[in-house]
């Protein structure tokens, strides 16, 4: 009962969140001077004022502010993502033909997704193993090996990690891996490729990039955990009942560890979405951050509000998402945890991810 | 410890022995003095180098590149020290006239224009810092009013404040400055100051810092928080001390430490934050170096990656100078928090 108060409690704020992110979107959109009539008149040179004021009629910005976003709000409640404004038709001038968003919308975030969730688990992979060995020899030339060796992937820029490795494994030099693009998991009536071993093949460069990238803070902190409770005494009773060493890290001081690494996760949801645009720019993955990056930059300087708001949306829905599963699991996993108290883990600073 | 007695039985300050303890740490030391050496080659590097040399990073050299493909030449190459072309009718690379000189690229060319990688190597380091610590500059100058405010009065301010900051960490922040760059770049690009700071150093720092300073605003007003109920606050107040003075004069210092930490491991990921701007096509003018300009002028931008294949020396050098820079950035906020909390695990 209490899992169903406080995830109820923290939808709410998680909502609130997202519409005053959307707001912002809004409000930053209305102060920065544009002229949405180009995206119904494309062709036009000069705008006449009959022009102007049928485009705003008819992509409703002519309602009071207001009105504009408590009716965006009101179609986002019924799952509509909305359609773009870029490539409007004008039909028998009265009303436009749009595409929607929602398609391209889930298909990259599909993409996003898979990045994520298997660089994630890579990145577990690798560090509880390099974090338990460096961790129980501290200050021992394996620990220093470990710790500078994982710290020279977050001191490289994610884009240029990326850059090398697609040219140095993909088509062009060694031909082991194809160096760029994506295939989906299920493959759709109009993929070039598909099925479970294409997007495998496709994904083990941009998962190493990530996994490289995230390595070292994951790394420290699982390091810093076993420094931590290996003197503690219920280490020393395992041990004096005759357990292996392998035993009492892997079974007695690895969980501990592991709920650091949720709160982790859960914190650099927001990170990881960051890093999945260089990496998409990297391998020319057609995902969330790549759609989002020619949604908010671009050359044309008029902004096509439903595309961006949309973008804000999905990825807000991401984090809070990810940050509600990974609190409820903290608070399955450790039944001290009072659900509402702050967790506040030391991020061992590394400089460099963003 | 040791540490606390100094010459003529005085006890050291927290100062004196914080820096001691630091000096006695080897790995920090090492990484101190090649940040030394990494600001001193920045500042000075550039200029000794074209003395040396004879050309500075702003020269052309059409021989500087292979003629078929504009491949530019690896290190430790002599290139004809000129400008003008030899081209035959089918507008092939001629050999120029006998006798022209020939002058040294230690790291190679830079790209199609055949520009000395060195020079420009060592003159980007200095935009990249300039952006990376300017943007430190410019975010402790917006975190440490709002963080002061919002973890000493608390109330609607400091609600309005966490809300906020907690909204906008959720989002990338790279999107932020692609969206910032894409739309006030116009605005605000032109300012300069001579070779000093180039263009775009100060839109870069702007916007970097703008957006960076969330995480010192939370770092102060938790700080502030947890400090605001001391004693020795309670006692300022007895006394009849102003807010103002309180703040300033007792609160303030506190926060050095902390601040110094995040501040040096701030310029580490400000300068990865330039490249990433130089990627999306914002940053510094193209023809200024910095050391993101130099990767995004080898792997194009954001909107249109890798325009040909790069040759390894263009991405090694830049890529390795940031890395030896993040690097040693690292250890020095790692060990100055050591020094300042020698309890904590190392």
């Amino acid at each position: 009962m209490r899992y169903v108060a406080y995830a109820a409690r923290r939808t709410l704020a998680a909502l609130f969140t997202l519409c005053t992110l959307i707001l912002i979107t809004f409000v930053v959109y209305w102060s920065l001077p544009s002229t949405p009539a180009q995206f119904v008149y494309p062709q036009a040179q000069e705008l006449t004022r009959y022009q102007l004021a049928h485009a705003n009629d008819l992509l409703g910005l002519d309602k009071p502010k207001p009105e504009q976003y408590v009716d965006y709000l009101w179609q986002l409640a019924h799952g509509n993502v909305g359609r773009y404004w870029a490539g409007s038709i004008l039909v028998n001038n009265t009303h436009l033909q749009q595409q929607p968003i929602g398609p391209t919308l889930f298909r990259s975030f599909r993409a996003t997704l898979a990045i994520i969730l298997g660089g994630a688990l890579l990145v577990v992979l690798l560090a509880i193993p390099l974090g338990a060995l460096a961790g129980t020899r501290i200050g021992s030339p394996a620990d220093r090996v470990i710790s500078i060796g994982t710290l020279v992937g977050v001191c490289t820029h994610p884009m240029v990690l990326g850059l090398i490795l697609a040219t140095t494994f993909g088509y062009g030099h060694l031909n082991l891996l194809p160096s760029g693009g994506y295939c989906p998991l299920l493959r759709g009536a109009s993929d070039s490729c598909g099925g479970v071993h294409d997007w495998l093949l496709h994904l083990v460069l941009p998962w190493s990039t990530f996994a490289l990238l995230f390595l070292a803070l994951y790394t420290r902190m699982i390091r810093a955990s076993v420094a931590e409770t290996l003197p503690e005494d219920y280490v020393r009773t395992a041990r004096s009942k005759g357990a292996g060493e392998l035993r009492v890290v892997s079974r007695h001081v690895l969980p501990t560890a592991s709920l650091r690494v949720l709160t982790m996760v859960g914190m650099e949801i927001g990170t990881a979405i960051g890093v999945c645009i260089y990496i998409e720019a990297a391998f020319g993955i057609p995902g969330l951050g790549s759609l989002a990056v020619r949604a908010m930059g671009g050359a044309t300087s008029d902004i096509d509000l439903p595309y961006t708001l949309a973008i804000v949306t999905m990825i807000t829905l991401v984090v809070i998402i990810g940050n509600l599963i990974v609190d409820l699991l903290y608070a399955v996993l450790d039944p001290r945890a009072t659900l509402d108290s702050p967790r506040r883990v030391n991020k061992g600073m590394v400089g460099g991810v963003m | 410890m040791t540490v606390s007695a100094g010459v003529g039985g005085q006890p050291r300050g927290p100062w004196a022995s914080t820096w001691l303890r630091m000096r006695r740490d080897r790995a920090t030391v090492v990484a101190m003095v090649t940040l030394g050496v990494v600001l001193g080659l920045s500042l000075f590097g550039g200029a000794i180098a074209t003395r040396i040399l004879g050309h500075n990073g702003a020269q052309p050299f059409p021989y500087a590149v292979s003629g078929s493909d504009l491949r530019p030449t690896g290190p430790l190459t002599r290139v004809y020290d000129t400008d003008q072309t030899n081209l035959d009718d089918y507008g092939n690379l001629l050999p120029p006239p006998r006798g022209t000189k020939t002058t040294l690229f230690p790291l190679g060319a830079d790209g199609v224009l055949g520009r000395d990688e060195l020079i420009r190597l060592l003159d980007g380091g200095r935009t990249s810092l300039e952006v990376a610590i300017g943007a430190v500059i410019v975010s402790l100058l917006i975190a440490i009013p709002v963080g002061l405010v919002a973890g000493y009065y608390g109330g609607t301010t400091d609600a309005v404040v966490s809300r906020l900051t907690e909204t906008i960490m959720a989002f990338p922040l790279l999107l932020f400055l692609v969206f910032a760059t894409a739309k006030l770049n116009p605005s605000l690009g032109g300012i300069a100051y001579s070779w000093v700071v180039p263009r775009g150093v100060v839109t870069d720092a702007l916007l970097i810092g703008a957006f960076t300073s969330f995480y010192p605003t939370r770092l102060i007003r938790a700080q502030i928080m947890t400090l605001r109920h001391a004693e020795f606050v309670d006692a300022e107040h007895m006394i009849g001390a102003r807010d103002r003075r309180i703040l300033g004069r007792h609160l303030l210092p506190h926060l050095v430490p902390a601040l110094l930490v995040w501040s040096s491991f701030a310029v580490a990921t400000n300068i990865l934050l330039e490249v990433s701007l130089s990627f999306i096509g914002a940053g510094v003018q193209a023809s200024t170096p910095t050391w993101g300009s130099l990767l995004s002028n080898a792997w194009g931008t954001f909107y249109s990656p890798r325009s040909h294949d790069p040759t390894v020396w263009q991405t090694l050098f830049p890529t390795v100078a940031i890395l030896i820079t993040v690097l040693a950035l690292n250890q020095v906020s790692e060990g100055v928090r050591r020094a300042i909390e020698p309890w904590s695990q190392r």
